[in-house]
């Protein structure tokens, strides 16, 4: 058992760690319905991290996910009353073209990724600024209760919100393990010189990647708007860090091709317990932003592939 | 160089096509766009709105350029390297807040010794930067990783000193660095014009400058040349760390206050004005006149919306716009065969 074979059950065995050391401290925190309502409260974060990971593991990253997310809550808010359901289809449709248009910067112009997505993300401000005038946005609760309202609310002790999270969860794996796009992101993220060479159109691949990065991006948005009733141009600001700490932690490195959707869903899994350890020991909500930009470098440290990169940029 | 010699040799009729020809290759349309673009810009605005074209005017956008051109300095020495630096939000933050603390804490005016402050904090900024590059250097992460958490990290660490408050500096002898006028302009601009020499100076006349364009240039014939090529690249950090701490203290002049989201915005408005001015994100072209011209464009862009009376939301999206077209005009394209 050396150390290379045990790294893909890192993961999962530190979320395991995490949570008895927790448990073991307050028993509290293992009722059901707290572990629950824990989860159900990460979705929206769940859900960016989701599209991230495609973005990640063809080597990439998508910085824009936060301002994405972030233009979406206005997006919903304003166009809720005049479009009802359809608002949905839009806020889709927009975090799909975008990150289309991310990909197409980053694939066809040789712009690196990190510098494409970060534009399009100031272009998700400013658009989102325009929208809303600056102001923070309320929806109409009725309507959002009767359009929406199924987003938000229980079944039984289950947050709806889970539902959610395992369908898109369960989509992501079909793509990822069942399809031929799932095949090609794989091929692109282990080596895209080599994945060119075999015939592959890795720029269609990509640019969909992307697209797919920033459609969950936009589904996000939409969802935590409607929790919270309504959008601001900056309402999601905190969501990259720990949305990239939860595909990182979770076990798809940097330079991509291993990993997937499903060690995401560990990883995001790991960043709530963290989250709520941090409440039980008392450590204060301001000191998180530090706790996850360390625990990023150390998992980035951890899982990169070194052996990708010729000369460490 | 003797190209310019040659029409003479050849003599006769096609000496002037060949002159043109000449001023118009690749190199030459990338190095003077930039600043062609500016004067352009200057110019169009001037025709929308004379009020543009003040002294008044100029000495704002000088006021308004002079921390981001600080801050565009620091990552140009990183950029030059073909690395990217992203941790300028936290390290802004934390140096601006901290330099208030140490200011505060050491008498509170210039006068009484909390002059102390400002080595102090040029050291912490140069310690993160050390922090930053060892970080990237040791562990092998992509540097655009690296700084990004550790500018995460600078950004908390921020928000944990403050407890989310504002700090106010208020000291009529240090806040001369923004009221103490020479024809029309601030200290500040003069200090930030002696650190962009010194930054020239740097770049142009010592080793490790001259390193950082042989580490961009190609870092595998660097490293087998005999350059550390590792240790360059921690003091590229440490330079720009120290750069940054410059642009915290600014801020503070500017402001007379510091908070935890002192450094906001300066992420994209600084690497903005660095790949607008025409330094190649792949490394090794362009230098610290570049990133002059390329702040002045941006905050002219960003000036002169707001005078020809255009909302200012528009700027991130425009920046957005602008970052992408300068990167694919100063990409070689048949170098390159994909990028990540």
């Amino acid at each position: 058992m050396d150390l290379q074979r045990l790294k893909p059950h890192f993961p999962w065995i530190t979320l395991l760690v995490l949570v008895a050391f927790v448990g073991i401290n307050d028993p509290n925190f293992l009722k059901p319905v707290n572990l629950l309502s824990l989860a159900g409260d990460i979705v929206p974060l769940f859900i960016m991290a989701l599209g991230l990971t495609f973005a990640i593991y063809i080597g990439g990253i998508d910085l824009s996910a936060q301002s994405m997310a972030n233009m979406i809550t206005v997006v919903a808010s304003v166009y809720l009353a005049s479009l009802g359901l359809w608002a949905a289809a839009l806020c889709v449709v927009l975090g799909f073209a975008l990150g289309l248009v991310s990909g197409f910067i980053t694939t066809r112009l040789f712009v690196p990724s990190f510098i494409s997505t970060l534009a399009v993300g100031g272009v998700c401000f400013s658009v989102a600024q325009w929208l809303s005038g600056n102001r923070a946005l309320n929806m109409d609760a009725n309507q959002r209760d009767a359009l929406f309202g199924w987003m938000i609310g229980r079944t039984g002790i289950i947050p709806n919100e889970l539902f959610i999270a395992a369908t898109l969860l369960a989509i992501c794996l079909f793509i990822e393990r069942r399809t031929t796009l799932g095949r090609a992101l794989k091929a692109v993220g282990a080596g895209e010189l080599a994945a060119a060479a075999s015939g592959l159109n890795v720029t269609r691949y990509k640019m969909l990647a992307f697209a797919i990065s920033g459609t969950l991006a936009a589904i996000a948005g939409l969802l935590f708007s409607v929790k919270l009733s309504g959008g601001a141009p900056t309402i999601a600001n905190g969501f990259l860090l720990p949305a990239i700490v939860a595909v990182l932690v979770g076990g798809t490195p940097l330079t991509g091709g291993v990993g997937g959707v499903l060690n995401t869903a560990i990883g995001t899994m790991i960043v709530a317990v963290i989250r709520a350890s941090m409440l039980y020991f008392g450590v204060q909500a301001t000191q998180q932003q530090m706790v996850f930009g360390l625990v990023l470098i150390v998992a980035i440290a951890l899982t990169i592939d070194r052996s990708k990169l010729r000369t460490v940029k | 160089m003797a190209t310019p010699f040659l029409p003479l040799i050849q003599g006769g009729a096609p000496l002037r096509e060949d002159r043109v020809r000449q001023l118009m290759t690749r190199e030459n349309a990338i190095r003077w766009a930039p600043l062609l673009v500016l004067i352009g810009l200057i110019i169009l605005f001037t025709a929308i709105n004379p009020a543009f074209l003040s002294q008044r005017n100029f000495a704002r956008i000088a006021i308004a350029a002079s921390p981001a051109l600080m801050v565009a300095i620091g990552v140009t020495f990183i950029i030059v390297m073909g690395s990217i630096d992203l941790s300028m939000e936290g390290t802004v933050g934390l140096t601006a807040v901290l330099f208030c603390f140490v200011f505060l804490a050491t008498g509170g005016t210039l006068a009484a010794g909390a002059w102390v402050a400002i080595p102090v904090i040029l050291l912490v900024g140069a310690l993160i930067g050390l922090v930053n590059g060892l970080v990237h250097v040791k562990l092998r992460i992509p540097s655009f990783m690296a700084s990004l958490a550790i500018g995460f990290v600078g950004t908390g660490a921020a928000v944990l000193i403050t407890g989310g408050d504002i700090v106010k500096i208020d000291d009529d002898t240090f806040r001369a660095l923004l009221t103490w006028r020479i024809a029309g302009f601030p200290l500040m601009v003069y200090v930030v014009a002696a650190m962009t020499v010194l930054a020239w100076f740097i770049q142009s006349h010592t080793t490790l400058g001259r390193n950082f364009y042989a580490v961009g240039g190609g870092e595998e014939l660097a490293h087998a040349s005999g350059l550390n090529v590792r240790r360059v690249r921690i003091m590229g950090f440490v330079l720009a760390g120290v750069f940054y701490a410059v642009a915290g203290i600014l801020q503070v002049a500017k402001l007379g206050q510091a908070e935890s989201v002192s450094g906001a915005n300066f992420m994209f408005i600084s690497i903005t004005s660095v790949v607008v001015g025409g330094v190649a994100l792949w490394g090794g072209i362009g230098g610290i006149w570049n990133t002059v011209v390329g702040v002045l464009i941006v905050n002219v862009i960003n000036n002169g919306m707001v005078v020809i009376g255009l909302p200012n939301y528009l700027q991130d999206g425009m920046l957005g716009l602008l970052v992408i077209v300068a990167v694919v005009l100063s990409t070689d394209r048949r170098s390159i065969s994909f990028v990540k």
